[in-house]
């Protein structure tokens, strides 16, 4: 029994200093394996194919018709360019287009802009008489003024009016006032030729209107509105 | 060919600006093109057809109903 012990105890304490030797020559047997992996890939120079039969068949075919034989690169670089120009001349023109026919919907169609002016022959209208026309679906008053009342609205002390105006803004030629004839109170149409001013009364809410058209009492804030026109002959004219 | 293309090269390539005003200018000029060669083509189908060609006697016409 004490002879097994002390067996033990010698093979225990030989194995313990034995075992550091074993694991560093296994650590060197490892190293030199590497090494020897490393050597071989690097003793053939050129790339081998892993793979069985791939090696012989593989040709790298030839772009020499593709390239540019001329020489210089200006050709090729003024014919990209040239290609380059005319893709966005082409797209800017289509983006014009697009935008062009957006804005082109957008204005007045052809029976509208017909019905947008109207020609009035002057000479049928006598002097201090008025005629009402339709225009733009709202009524337009020509007044045929006589001397008396283009003197009148002229003298009228505009300048302390409600919407002071002198006539002469008022009126292309002094014998012809054109006018919106709608209340600028509430849009009534005011009667001519009535009212405490000699020109018009809006029946709705009592607004006066002097023969200028100028607002002079009553609930109405401003004057008779100016429509555009012209006279482009004599004894015509165009309102629009 | 190449002092040509190299000229051209440095008249409207060389600077992006210049190649930019070479676009629109182009643009321009395709549409008036397009525009004018397509009206054309139109009219020579269209010939004998259109309002402007048989204008003459409907307003001619309608003169005569005024009278």
């Amino acid at each position: 029994m004490a002879a097994l012990a002390s067996t033990t105890r010698t093979i225990a304490r030989k194995w313990t200093p034995h075992a550091l030797p074993l694991a560093a020559k296994a650590t060197a047997a490892a190293s030199v394996h590497q090494t020897r992996s490393i050597s071989e890939t690097h003793q053939t120079s050129s790339f081998d194919s892993p793979f069985k039969g791939a090696g012989a068949g593989t040709k790298i075919p030839s772009f020499a018709a593709y390239r540019n034989k001329s020489g210089g690169e200006t050709g090729p670089r003024v014919f990209s360019y040239f290609m380059v120009g005319t893709m966005g001349a082409l797209a800017s023109l289509g983006a014009k287009n697009t935008v062009q026919d957006f804005l082109v919907n957008m204005s007045a169609s052809a029976d509208v802009l017909a019905q947008a002016k109207v020609e009035i022959d002057l000479s049928a209208i006598p002097e201090g008489k008025n005629v009402i026309i339709k225009w733009r679906g709202k009524p337009v008053f020509i007044r045929h003024r006589t001397d008396a009342e283009v003197q009148e609205a002229e003298d009228t002390k505009w300048e302390s009016l409600r919407d002071p105006q002198s006539d002469s803004d008022r009126v292309k030629k002094p014998e012809w006032l054109i006018m919106l004839g709608v209340c600028t109170h509430l849009g009534c149409v005011p009667i001519g030729e009535a009212g405490d001013f000699g020109g018009w009364f809006c029946p709705c809410h009592g607004s006066h209107y002097d023969i200028s058209g100028r607002i002079r009492k009553g609930p109405a804030p401003l004057n008779l509105e100016i429509p555009e026109y012209d006279f482009p002959e004599e004894g015509k004219v165009v309102i629009g | 060919m190449a002092g040509l293309a190299s000229s051209i090269y440095n008249a409207l390539f060389r600077r992006n600006t210049v190649m930019l005003g070479t676009v629109f200018a182009s643009a321009f000029a395709m549409q008036l093109g397009f525009d004018t060669g397509s009206e054309k083509i139109w009219n020579s189908i269209n010939q004998g057809r259109q309002w402007k060609d048989i204008k003459h006697k409907f307003m001619e016409q309608a003169e005569d109903d005024e009278e």
